[in-house]
């Protein structure tokens, strides 16, 4: 039998990436639907010494009750370590305990600040926008005091842009040196975006998004013209392994056979 | 000074030195609780968070009997909001929302929330947006006394020029941090499992911000799965949730957070959920028709949530049921008589 995947998704991509990035024995503080997925790959696979931490409140589950439909239902509860209220599991990134945020959102620019409450003008605007979005839900308190956040969200050029409708999410702000410090931030800030066509970080001086790989089928040039600013492209970028049988099998039969999160098209 | 919705935080601690905490049979029916405890105008604090939990029966009757101007707190919400804003796009006159706090309105794995885009996008109801854990704090400085607690987020993000939050810099460190207002809502909606006739609630699974939106708030209407023996709930003096004297009313609603999920006893409703998101989705491209049809048959046609869930198949409530197996409720009752 083969290593690779040859039939696989651009969703069902993102999640193997997604999940490859998450080192083992770390304490990830997991928001809802694709990081939910990719989690959940990455115990069963490379990381089962994974903590995930799920903000309504349990600290430390087996993912293997099924696939949560929501950070807040049983299944994320299951032979949990520690389960107190959404206070309890905010308090720990404030305090230093979550190693990880894992985040996802409808809008980011190179600075890597997400936007997920409205798209339109800002401030003018706010009241009635253009389209009106979920809502920061924790991701803004996991992108503030988790040590590090990885970001995963769909590749797209009215996505990826220079300035975007609303900062709901914080990266690294302005890119100024020290930003974050300076605005009172208690975690270091983005370190990956994963998305459905590259793996990318961020220069170390000026805090902008750089590309870090490929993912299969595409290449540097069809990345940049997914992306509505200009990247900074290193010497190094390298081609992302294809998703194994394995891991396609495990998501499609396994983790998340009625396709919730993913095969779905992902629309805001 | 900022203006308080619901109750400042002096006003909150006068009315609770003037209320009765009695250890007192607060049963009733549901009927009576919402006519007595939530008023036009008020500022509801909604538990539950997405649709775990959410008090689905009490928000329910609140549209059956109608209220308007109301002022939503909560964290993350779907189903109770949602239900509450359909019955104002079908009649205003009836059930209106002014004004939300929220971090989140949406219902994750089922899709986002069709009518927060309508309300938004059309101006129709003013929001003030905070963050999951800013919510959170506001209600746990709310059930602490004290009137606005420190925050380590969401600084350096918009929510901060649209919500009432300031930034100071610490006295003692020197760097800046978020001070929150409290939060005090006039009466809040609670659904629990297990709770006594006393009004001690024991919660099963994640306790979400109930506790704290609980002790934040004027009123309290608990609803419960079941209604267990006193006795059995004292036995785990550490395990109540929220303690009795700041409940006002209890009543036993079995299936109370249907179609979400209730740990240990039900989880979602997969076909139910998206049917009624679906209406709702219908709403807001401004066909009304399925959403009066939903209503109508399962809410206005409807005495209470037992005729609710009498109208669904017996196999989909037994599905719910079964699928939350292999999660255990973790301490022992007895259900009361």
């Amino acid at each position: 039998m083969p290593k690779y995947s040859t039939d696989f998704t651009t969703q069902e991509m993102i999640v193997v990436a997604g999940s490859r990035t998450l080192p083992d024995n770390k304490v990830i503080f997991a928001g809802t639907g694709l990081p939910m997925v990719a989690i959940t790959l990455a115990q069963l696979t490379h990381g089962p010494g994974i903590v995930p931490v799920f903000e309504a409140g349990a600290v430390g589950p087996s993912l293997s009750c099924g696939l949560p439909l929501s950070v807040g239902d049983s299944r994320t509860t299951y032979k949990a370590n520690y389960l107190l209220g959404l206070n309890s599991a905010f308090e720990l990134t404030q305090r230093g305990f979550a190693d990880y945020g894992f985040i996802g959102g409808a809008e980011i620019d190179p600075y890597g600040n997400l936007n997920s409450t409205m798209m339109g003008s800002f401030p003018d605007g706010y009241q009635k926008p253009k389209t009106r979005l979920p809502g920061s839900g924790g991701a803004s308190d996991m992108a503030c005091s988790c040590e590090r956040t990885i970001i995963i969200m769909v590749h797209e050029p009215r996505r990826f842009n220079e300035k975007i409708s609303y900062i709901t999410s914080p990266g690294y702000l302005d890119g100024s040196p020290n930003a974050r410090w300076r605005a009172g931030h208690a975690g270091q800030g983005p370190e990956r975006v994963i998305t459905t066509k590259a793996i990318l970080g961020f220069d170390d001086d000026t805090k902008r998004m750089k590309l870090i790989a490929t993912l299969p089928g595409e290449t540097v040039k069809s990345i940049q013209e997914a992306t509505g600013f200009e990247l900074v492209i290193p010497n190094d970028v390298y081609e992302f392994e294809p998703p194994t049988v394995e891991e396609i099998r495990l998501i499609r039969e396994v983790i998340d056979p009625q396709g919730y999160f993913v095969k779905k098209k992902i629309k805001e | 000074m900022i203006e308080w919705t619901g109750l400042s935080p002096d006003e909150a601690r006068q009315f609770l030195a003037n209320k009765d905490k009695s250890k007192r049979d607060k049963r009733m029916s549901l009927k009576d609780a919402v006519q007595k405890y939530v008023k036009d105008g008020d500022n509801i604090g909604i538990a539950g968070f997405v649709n775990g939990r959410q008090p689905i029966a009490i928000v329910h009757e609140i549209i059956r009997q109608g209220r308007k101007d109301l002022c939503l707190s909560y964290q993350s919400a779907g189903l109770a909001i949602e239900y509450l804003a359909g019955a104002m796009i079908l009649d205003e006159s009836k059930n209106s929302i002014k004004r939300m706090e929220l971090a989140y309105w949406a219902h994750e794995a089922f899709g986002i929330s069709p009518l927060l885009r309508y309300f938004s996008e059309n101006g129709i109801v003013e929001l003030e947006d905070w963050s999951n854990y800013n919510m959170s704090a506001r209600f746990k400085a709310g059930s602490m006394g004290l009137p606005f607690i420190p925050c380590r987020s969401p600084l350096g993000s918009d929510m901060l020029q649209r919500n009432r939050a300031t930034v100071m810099d610490c006295p003692f460190t020197g760097r800046p941090i978020m001070l929150l207002p409290a939060s005090h809502p006039n009466v809040a909606l609670v659904h629990v499992q297990e709770a006594d006739i006393y009004g001690n609630c024991r919660i099963q699974g994640p306790l979400y911000t109930c506790p704290e939106i609980a002790m934040a708030s004027a009123h309290i209407i608990v609803t419960c799965d079941r209604l267990i023996e006193h006795e059995d709930m004292v036995r785990y003096p550490n395990r109540v949730s929220i303690p009795f004297f700041s409940v006002d009313a209890v009543i036993e609603v079995p299936f109370g957070a249907y179609p979400g999920n209730s740990h240990g006893l039900y989880y979602f409703d997969e076909k139910h959920i998206p049917e009624f998101r679906g209406a709702c989705e219908k709403a807001r491209k401004g066909d009304l028709t399925a959403l009066k049809e939903y209503y109508d048959n399962y809410i206005f046609g409807v005495e209470n949530t037992a005729e609710f869930i009498n109208k669904l198949p017996l196999s989909q409530i037994q599905h719910v049921q079964k699928a939350e197996s292999g999660i255990r409720l973790d301490a022992a009752y007895t259900v009361l008589g």
